[in-house]
């Protein structure tokens, strides 16, 4: 019966992604739509990994820090050693879960504020590493980036090339909602998984973890690099859009904001990191009518939120009242 | 097509309706202009500044009657969008343009953003002036920006030309905050300091964009006892910090930057000891403004409280869109007829005393003409105003 | 040498006093305030109203920002954070909170005080000048020597009045104090408060020598934490420590590492995180915060 409901759900959730909103928008021609819906779904992907990281107990402000990295990889395998997007895609996203070992191993030690502060200093270190570093040409950045080729298995075009496109808008949009499904998926996956109920049980009380076995170090940084890969996967698909990339892109800002989605949609619920992306990032834009009171009302709104439902908004359908 | 048309049919009813009730300029057709660029968080000021030049000459157009465009009297409406300087932001804001119909957007204000919209501005047929300076926007093949001020690298070897000729400069030292713009600012200024034949002394000095103290970021550099300091790219904000701090550390030598900036900012920061700070003016002076530029600045300050210097510069941009649809009425909703129109390009320029024109520069820098003409003013700053010290032309 | 160590002092001194009150709303209420920097911001927009727009002397601006932002923080703990810890069922969800707060903050600092950068004309004229080893401002002094007298009030008030004996409980084991017959809510509103208004006399002190504009919000919170974290979380003398370590630091490392330009922070920041990798309570942390 909830089985049912829940393929049901997921089923329409899919109809409505794939086809209704682009018939939609062929029918209303708010073509515009398509860059903000896309932008959506790969923060939502970075959301993912935050929420990853919650769901072990700690509060993650660095995903901008992966989201860059995952940026630069892409760029700099596509203007400097000539890599087709399709292959830096998880180049960008296995090395930014790489480097998130190797920084993870000392830090995910902290916990609380201390690794909430810790994650919120190295988005600032990456940003600087990016200025200084030889390869990322500085501060001048990396632009003119090309747009993705072609994908061809055996001879088979699956994807063709974005250059040619009537409409790459709404390829970057399937792209990017495909990647949010996949990485929702997953992250279903592993929460219902024995790796999930592992996850929880550090989350509720890591010593007692330990105690009876779990291997908390492992398990710690194992969540941690599934997380950054999705930052790292966010990142370089942003690049691909904006075929530039600059020191900049993301900053402490997106971090705070990845954040913020999480909690927005609901800490307990694995769609949750979704649905608070949209909402925040399309309530934001709905606003923009309101001009110089737009940030105001904006922020008006998350006060009020918080103080109606300080656990989320997918906490509205929580029946069991514990939330996973 | 259907906007288009309709577009059309209302340009035609307003004509015919003018034509039979003598004058009525409310059933003017809208010309819809944008602006994509930062108008919160810290970085607000140069956004506002360009946002409120644009309402304020377009609220003075429609007051007077309209835009004569190819005897067609248009009323102007801008349409804002507030990128936060994210650069993602600034995507959507001209996506947003482009589904507004709108092929003609001032900003965005900042390097990345700039950057990130060129594929969405080339896409969708929009011409986008910027307030950012890396060459490759204004280059081949790019076609669709144009540079809305005159640049670093064009203002800052005429600074330093001139110091060097009136006040004997032979050293000179570079800060910069450690961000895009500052650096590459930076980089691009020491570069032409030595093509000048400058020693440059330091040049490797940065500081991080929220220093409350700048006594430690400049110890260093002012142990370098150059002739003149550079602040490249600085923002209003640390100016007076900067200056204040060097001066206060017993610096005596010349203190520069290439970027605008407010004289009250600088005089309440800094107060005199800011005498003497040289930076790049907006685009006017109390002996270059005619009428309308004087006019401009009461009606800016009558709407918003309090004039901004900036805001000299930044009129401009809007009065080249209208003056260049005005030249070929085809550049309305055709920017191939604009950026034809562009290379041949002459005006009176409506802020100027004299026979200053409007046109379009950059053949020298850029390869192509891909730049407004505005004067370059250099102004030295005395006692809560600024002085000039000399005007200049960019080719 | 002596100039590096002036410097380091002067920028520690007023550091310290920014994370004082961060520290102390932490140690209460287990509150990462995101909004203290905006906190910071408004304050000093208050004493630049009054002292350079309505002319009145500076004490006056002084006094206003404590009282306004006193206030504020008492409103902001009763009406927002109170009802919020009490039905969230974790900790971090004050985060979003707080975070919503130091956006509201920035809205209304930029629609009441505008986007320019402010600053207060100086207090005091002059240089100190000591056989050009040691050269200092006589405003940065007089700054400085507010700043650190203020610390001293501060810690005479913790350790010697009932409410700080109360506030000291409170921070060590809420549910026993509460036991010991502490007014929980009467002292975290207080707590708040108090962190509050030493936000706003920093920016007070600081208007007549940095200025402020409506950027400076965020970028302050992030300094305050790293303090915080260096000294650590919720202790009072770790916060005081936290803020001289980092402006040392800075003052050290922006002179040493001047030749080698755009890494300067790199290093400060990088060597802060391998810090706390080892020593995750900071100095004077308790572990795990």
């Amino acid at each position: 019966m909830d089985m049912n409901k829940q393929i049901i759900g997921v089923a329409a959730f899919l109809l409505a992604v794939f086809v209704l909103v682009p018939i939609l928008i062929a029918a209303s021609g708010r073509w515009d739509l398509y860059y903000t819906l896309t932008s959506v779904a790969l923060l939502a992907i970075g959301s993912a990994g935050v929420w990853l990281t919650f769901y072990i107990g700690r509060i993650n402000i660095g995903q901008g820090a992966y989201a860059l990295m995952g940026g630069y990889v892409s760029a700099v395998l596509m203007t400097q050693a000539g890599f087709s997007f399709w292959a830096t895609l998880p180049i960008a996203g296995i090395l930014c879960a790489a480097i998130s070992v190797l920084i993870g191993l000392p830090i995910l030690r902290l916990r609380g504020v201390y690794f909430a502060m810790i994650t919120l200093v190295l988005t600032e270190v990456t940003r600087l590493t990016a200025l200084a570093l030889p390869f990322t040409n500085g501060a001048k950045g990396i632009t003119s980036i090309p747009l993705p080729g072609e994908l061809s298995l055996l001879g088979l075009t699956i994807i063709p090339d974005f250059a040619t496109m009537e409409n790459p808008k709404l390829a970057f949009y399937l792209l990017a909602v495909t990647l949010m499904v996949l990485t929702y998926a997953a992250l279903w996956r592993i929460v219902n998984s024995r790796l999930g109920h592992l996850c929880r049980s550090l989350q509720q009380n890591e010593e007692l973890a330990a105690s009876i076995g779990v291997n908390t170090a492992y398990l710690r940084v194992l969540a941690y690099a599934i997380s950054s890969f999705f930052g790292g996967l966010a990142g370089a698909v942003f690049v691909a859009i904006s075929q530039s990339i600059y020191p900049s892109s993301f900053a402490v800002a997106d971090s705070v904001n990845f954040m913020l989605y999480c909690f927005v949609g609901g800490l307990g619920f694995v769609t949750g990191p979704m649905l608070g992306t949209f909402l925040l990032y399309f309530g934001w834009d709905l606003l923009s009518v309101a001009k110089e009171y737009q940030l105001l009302i904006y922020s008006s709104a998350m006060i009020a939120l918080m103080l109606v439902l300080p656990n989320g908004i997918l906490s509205l359908f929580d029946r069991k009242g514990g939330g996973k | 097509m259907l906007r288009r048309s309709f577009l059309r049919t209302t340009a035609l009813a307003a004509v015919a309706s003018i034509a039979m009730l003598g004058a009525a300029h409310a059933e003017n057709p809208i010309l819809k202009i944008g602006f994509v660029g930062v108008t919160s968080g810290p970085a607000a000021a140069w956004g506002t500044s360009n946002q409120r030049s644009m309402e304020t000459r377009a609220a003075w157009i429609n007051e007077t009657g309209g835009y004569d465009i190819g005897g067609t009297k248009y009323d102007i409406e801008i349409v804002s969008f507030d990128d936060q300087k994210d650069p993602k932001r600034a995507i959507a804001g001209m996506e947003q343009m482009a589904q507004a119909g709108i092929h003609y957007v001032v900003g965005p204000n900042v390097d990345d953003g700039a950057a990130a919209v060129r594929p969405v501005a080339e896409q969708n047929d929009i011409m986008y002036f910027p307030y950012a300076f890396p060459k490759e926007l204004y280059t081949a093949p790019a076609s669709n920006a144009i540079l809305g001020m005159v640049a670093n690298y064009q203002s800052g070897p005429a600074i330093y030309k001139y110091l060097m000729e009136n006040n004997g400069v032979k050293k000179v030292a570079f800060v910069a905050g450690n961000e895009s713009d500052p650096l590459s600012q930076r980089d691009s200024g020491a570069a032409a300091a030595r093509e000048l034949g400058l020693e440059v002394v330091s040049d490797s000095v940065t500081y991080q964009m929220d220093t409350t103290d700048f006594t430690p970021v400049l110890l260093p550099v002012i142990q370098t006892a150059p002739d003149l300091l550079v602040l490249s790219g600085v923002s209003p904000a640390n100016a007076p910090q900067l200056i204040r701090s060097a001066r206060e550390l017993g610096y005596t030598g010349l203190i520069s930057t290439e970027t605008a900036q407010n004289a009250a900012v600088l005089a309440e920061g800094a107060g005199e000891l800011a005498n003497g700070f040289i930076s790049v003016g907006g685009a006017s002076t109390p002996d270059l403004a005619s009428d309308m530029m004087k006019e401009f600045v009461t009606r800016y300050t009558a709407m918003f409280g309090e004039y901004n210097d900036e805001s000299n510069t930044k009129v401009y941009a809007l009065e080249y869109i209208l003056a260049t649809m005005a030249a070929n009425p085809a550049a309305i909703e055709d920017i191939d007829a604009f950026k034809a129109t562009m290379d041949t390009f002459e005006a009176p320029n409506p802020f100027m005393v004299g026979d200053a024109k409007l046109k379009y520069v950059g053949s020298s820098s850029f390869g192509q003409k891909r730049q407004v003409s505005v004067p370059l003013v250099v102004n030295v700053y005395k006692d809560g105003a600024f002085e000039t010290l000399f005007v200049a032309q960019v080719d | 040498m002596e100039q590096i160590l002036a410097n380091g002092l002067y920028l520690g001194a007023q550091y310290a006093l920014i994370a004082l009150g961060l520290t102390l709303i932490f140690s209460l209420m287990n509150v990462l305030n995101f909004a203290h920097g905006q906190m910071y911001v408004f304050g000093g927009f208050v004493t630049y109203t009054v002292v350079a727009q309505w002319g009145l002397p500076f004490i006056v601006g002084l006094m206003a920002s404590a009282i306004i932002l006193a206030v504020m923080g008492a409103l902001i703990e009763v009406f927002l954070f109170r009802p919020v810890i009490r039905k969230s069922k974790r900790d971090e969800s004050t985060m979003l909170l707080a975070a919503g707060i130091a956006f509201f903050l920035d809205a209304v600092i930029l629609l009441v005080f505008g986007e320019k950068q402010r600053g207060v004309p100086k207090i005091v004229d002059g240089v100190f000048n000591w056989d050009m080893r040691i050269i200092m401002p006589y405003d940065r002094i007089l700054i400085g020597v507010l700043a650190v007298a203020l610390i001293a009030g501060f810690i005479a008030l913790m350790q010697y009045s009932k409410t700080g004996r109360a506030m000291r409980a409170l921070a060590q084991d809420r549910m026993a104090a509460q036991l010991m017959g502490v007014d929980v809510d009467r002292y975290s509103m207080i707590g708040f408060a108090l962190g509050a208004m030493l936000a706003g006399l920093v920016g007070g002190l600081l208007v007549t020598i940095t200025g402020i504009n409506l950027g400076m919000g965020g970028p302050t919170s992030i300094k305050a934490f790293l303090m915080i974290m260096i000294g650590g979380a919720g202790v009072i003398s770790g916060a005081i420590a936290g803020g001289f370590i980092l402006g040392m630091m800075e003052s050290v490392g922006l002179t040493v590492l001047a030749a080698y330009g755009d890494i300067t922070y790199l290093v400060i920041f990088a060597s802060l995180m391998v810090f706390l990798a080892f020593r995750p309570q900071g100095l004077m942390g308790k572990p795990w915060g």
